[in-house]
């Protein structure tokens, strides 16, 4: 199959469906003549829509159809296969949502415990005293005021 | 007889009416298309009770979406689009959609078996049969097929719609409409060959 025949046959559906311009269309005709092979491509087609090809049976729209649907949209009838409108459409259910805030809640009482615990825990492992002092020791002791002596009552 | 433009401009006036508050336009409206969106809606069911809720219920759907309707646009087409939708969701709403959106058939490999050069293929109808029987036999086959390749075969082979025109109902491009085409009819070949195998014929 050469490269016009691949054109060709991707063009066939559409011009068996009368969907191709006569410029388009008559390029492909002469192919058709010329190449058995793309013409029989084009037969087997048709050949399947034949079976399309029939009067359908005829339909039975029941008496006063229109009349009646008309005055049903009129009405405001939403119909019988609408979907549900959101309003009444069922909640969510809350047991997942108590669950999740139960899980999150628990997870960070988990954190405030840990990092309590953490806060009491010694910050060095040595025990003497050399280590800088806490802010609130290191005031100089001139500022201490004495405390008043007790009085001296003369016998 | 009456022209394409002359039927469209009828129907926009009709739908101008028909927003005005007149019902009696409205159903001369859709005495002007109950035939074909009832011939359209028994392609998805055999029951004549689902068939007449499918299109009392499309008319329903138009009426409602009324003022949405783009009036540079056929009327026709965009009555069609309800129609198909509404079929499908139907199809959806009572289990017998045969295709999920997991299982898209344009995504999945279609069967080769049936297409050009497997060296089988289907034979024309018998002249002997009847057209009942040809098309209880076509619409046997259509009934196999996944429901937007059996949309697209409908459109074209019964509605006589033209691709643009498909394009628009289906809310797809031309190409899709092309290759849907393609795969679809690719498909009814195979169906056919595996249904009723006496129609087969050597390629």
């Amino acid at each position: 199959m050469t490269t016009a025949c691949d054109d060709a046959r991707a063009l066939v559906p559409s011009y068996l469906d009368g969907e191709l311009s006569e410029a388009q269309a008559s390029p492909l005709r002469a192919h058709l003549l010329d190449c058995p092979a793309c013409r029989e491509e084009a037969k087997q087609g048709k050949t399947l829509k034949r079976w399309f090809e029939f009067e359908p049976a005829p339909v039975s729209v029941p008496a006063g159809f229109a009349a009646r649907v008309a005055r049903r949209a009129f009405a405001g009838d939403p119909g019988l296969l609408v979907p549900e409108p959101p309003a009444v459409r069922q909640r969510r259910p809350l047991l997942p949502f108590l669950l999740l805030a139960t899980a999150v809640a628990a997870a960070l009482l988990f954190v405030l415990a840990v990092a309590i615990q953490r806060e009491n825990l010694p910050r060095s492992n040595r025990l003497d005293a050399t280590g800088p002092r806490p802010p609130w020791l290191s005031r100089p002791a001139a500022q201490v005021e004495p405390a008043p002596a007790p009085a001296v009552r003369p016998r | 007889m009456i022209t394409m433009q002359e039927l469209a401009r009828e129907d926009a006036q009709l739908v101008e009416e028909v927003l005005g508050g007149n019902p009696l336009s409205f159903q001369l409206l859709i005495e002007r298309y109950q035939d074909r969106i009832f011939a359209l809606a028994r392609h998805y069911t055999k029951s004549a009770v689902e068939v007449e809720d499918i299109v009392q219920d499309t008319f329903l759907k138009t009426y409602r979406r009324l003022e949405t309707f783009q009036r540079q646009s056929s009327f026709s087409t965009w009555l069609y689009r309800i129609a198909v939708n509404t079929a499908l969701d139907f199809l959806k709403r009572t289990g017998r959609s045969p295709v999920t959106a997991v299982e898209d058939p344009e995504l999945t490999a279609s069967p080769v078996r049936a297409q050009a050069g497997s060296g089988v293929t289907v034979a024309a109808p018998d002249a002997a049969l009847r057209r009942e029987e040809i098309a209880r036999i076509t619409q046997e086959v259509l009934d196999e097929l996944p429901e937007i390749f059996r949309t697209v075969l409908v459109l074209r082979e019964f509605e006589d719609l033209s691709y643009q025109e498909m394009a628009e109902v289906l809310g797809i491009s031309i190409g899709t409409v092309e290759s849907r085409l393609f795969r679809a009819r690719a498909r009814f070949k195979d169906a056919m060959i595996r249904l009723h195998p006496e129609f087969a014929a050597p390629d």
